[in-house]
């Protein structure tokens, strides 16, 4: 199998793009590589899903990305998620399998949120001590995602780009840079989002995330139910220019268009990754 | 402060329990922590709602869409979620419903509620084979009380008292149809999907009771016993038997086990 940075092109999959995908128009479905799911809504026992699922992964490769693995939470791991994550892996054969840098709750319960750690050594070693006994628990490498936040932590001591990349050298685990969450909390926050992108050593990013949000204008709030701005393509721009021709895809969550429509706001990244590859190369 | 510590009192925070995060959280130039904290607080609350919005669609079309935000408010209030995927986050809800004022006095409500629940859990339980009664008649009558049923894993069967499976696709049409609030109907509703097609069917007290007992593994012989009480007793095989043909006919029987012949 193509290591995940070299799958090119993806989208979410969402299920009111089925019929487009498996029966529609086959120009417009060639101009998606790879769809990434969200691994929790297959964590299911049958029906349509799971058979919907598996039509898709018959034609195209995929990758999973999860919402509940809860990284950095101080309860225990959840075998029974492990285990369920596991199997969902040996039937879709993912690219990679991915979720966030966040906790989603604590005293067993779930906030269903991604919700921002204290970033301090403390936190690091936990969550570099947790990725371990999840890649060792899963038999493979893990990418961990960006998450956008809206509040940081008076007792934090480390850049989020910092610890990022520390995290990985550390765990060996690889990352998911989401650009438009660099751009939200860069935002939110008053840091350059080049820094955070130039800050991230190439060789460790697995596949890039590009998604649109809601601009509040005191804030933003990573909503994933608009197309991308201009300011997270032209980030996106330089990051491919630091990353070179790297996986990328674009996650659409609410308000989702036609199926054409965001095939077609797939090939803007397409051109922008070209264009900064230079005029006579191609992108994978 | 231990990440733990932290944690928990962020915890606290979304669910309103304490605001002693706040003097540890930092806004932005713009906005306050308490405001930029309250992005999260807002979003816990919404997307558990929203979530509950799209798994009882029946629910919030009879309640309407105040009083059914005001109800999933109350009951993630109630039962903060402990499920890791937020599709399971409601399965408490039909029961908060039955038990709390002043949901528990409109009736309409936790059957509505544990219909759409029950219609949820069809839609993807396990795909699994069903025998039909061609299996039953293979089976020599005098074995047919110790024959007990392994029912299909996308079944699901509950008492209800309102005419609910009538109400629902009207509301579903137009939420402000017009139906009539006092009918009553007991009996009970069956839940099940065939191929991706969901099914229901409601059924009389008789073969609710039935069914429950099937559900709870008793065998045809103790089903039969259930229903004596409340029919004559020759009447009582023959109605069990109706049902359970029914059932083979239905597509909600998955297997079906008997002694051996010559077997105790
Ligand atoms: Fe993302």
């Amino acid at each position: 199998m193509r290591d995940v940075t070299q799958l090119g092109f993806g989208l979410g999959l969402r299920p009111q793009h089925y019929p487009a995908i498996l029966d529609g128009d086959r120009t417009t479905a060639a101009r998606v590589d790879w769809f990434e799911i969200i691994s929790e809504n297959y964590m299911v026992a049958g029906g349509r899903p799971l058979a919907n699922l598996m039509a898709v992964r018959a034609r195209y490769p995929m990758v999973m990305h999860g919402v509940s693995l809860s990284i950095g939470s101080t309860d225990p791991l959840d075998r029974a998620y492990l285990d369920d994550l596991k199997a969902l892996a040996a039937r879709v054969e993912p690219a990679i399998v991915s979720d966030h840098l966040c906790w989603t709750g604590v005293a067993g319960l779930n906030m269903h949120d991604l919700l921002p750690l204290p970033l301090t050594e403390e936190a690091l070693g936990h969550v570099c001590g947790r990725i371990g006994q999840v890649q060792d628990h899963l038999g493979r490498e893990i990418a961990i995602e960006n998450a956008s936040t809206y509040v940081t932590f008076a007792e934090s001591t480390i850049p989020e780009w910092e610890f990022m990349a520390e995290m990985a050298r550390r765990s060996g685990c690889r990352l998911l840079l989401d650009v438009n969450n660099v751009y939200v909390s860069a935002f939110n926050h008053g840091f350059a989002a080049e820094t955070y992108i130039e800050s991230i050593p190439p060789e460790l990013v697995a596949y890039v995330h590009l998604a649109g949000h809601e601009d509040n204008r005191t804030y933003i709030i990573d909503t994933h139910d608009h197309p991308v701005v201009d300011g997270v393509w032209d980030l996106y721009a330089h990051a491919v220019r630091r990353f070179g021709p790297v996986a990328t895809m674009i996650e659409r969550d609410d308000k989702i268009p036609l199926f054409a429509e965001l095939a077609e706001e797939l090939a803007r990244a397409r051109r922008i990754a070209e264009a900064a590859a230079g005029p006579d190369q191609e992108v994978a | 402060m231990p990440l733990a510590e932290m944690e928990r009192l962020f915890q606290d925070g979304l669910l309103g329990s304490s605001r002693e995060i706040l003097s540890h959280v930092n806004g932005n130039a713009r906005e306050d922590a308490g405001a930029m904290f309250g992005v999260y607080r807002n979003a816990y609350w919404a997307r558990l709602v929203e979530s509950l919005a799209v798994d009882l669609p029946g629910l919030k079309a009879l309640a309407g869409d105040a009083a059914f935000d005001h109800l999933a408010r109350a009951y993630v209030a109630r039962h903060p979620s402990t499920t890791r995927s937020i599709r399971w986050a409601g399965r408490l809800l039909p029961q908060f419903l039955a038990r709390e004022a002043p949901y528990r006095d409109d009736p309409w409500l936790t059957d509505m509620a544990r219909f759409d629940w029950a219609l949820a859990h069809a839609f993807d339980a396990a795909d699994a084979p069903v025998i039909g009664v061609a299996q039953l008649a293979a089976i020599p009558p005098e074995l047919w009380g110790g024959v007990t049923l392994v029912l299909h894993p996308t079944l699901d069967c509950f008492a209800v008292s309102t005419p609910v499976d009538v109400v629902r696709p009207l509301l579903l049409a137009d939420p402000r149809a017009a139906f009539d609030r006092d009918r009553r109907r007991d009996g009970g509703l069956m839940v099940w999907r065939i191929g991706d097609d969901l099914k229901f069917r409601a059924i009389d007290p008789l073969e609710q009771d039935a069914l429950a007992a099937a559900r709870a593994g008793a065998s045809f012989g103790e089903i039969c016993e259930t229903i004596a009480a409340r029919v004559e007793a020759e009447a009582a095989a023959m109605r069990a038997a109706g049902f359970l043909r029914g059932w083979l006919e239905w597509g909600i029987v998955q297997d079906i086990g008997h002694d051996a012949p010559g077997s105790a």
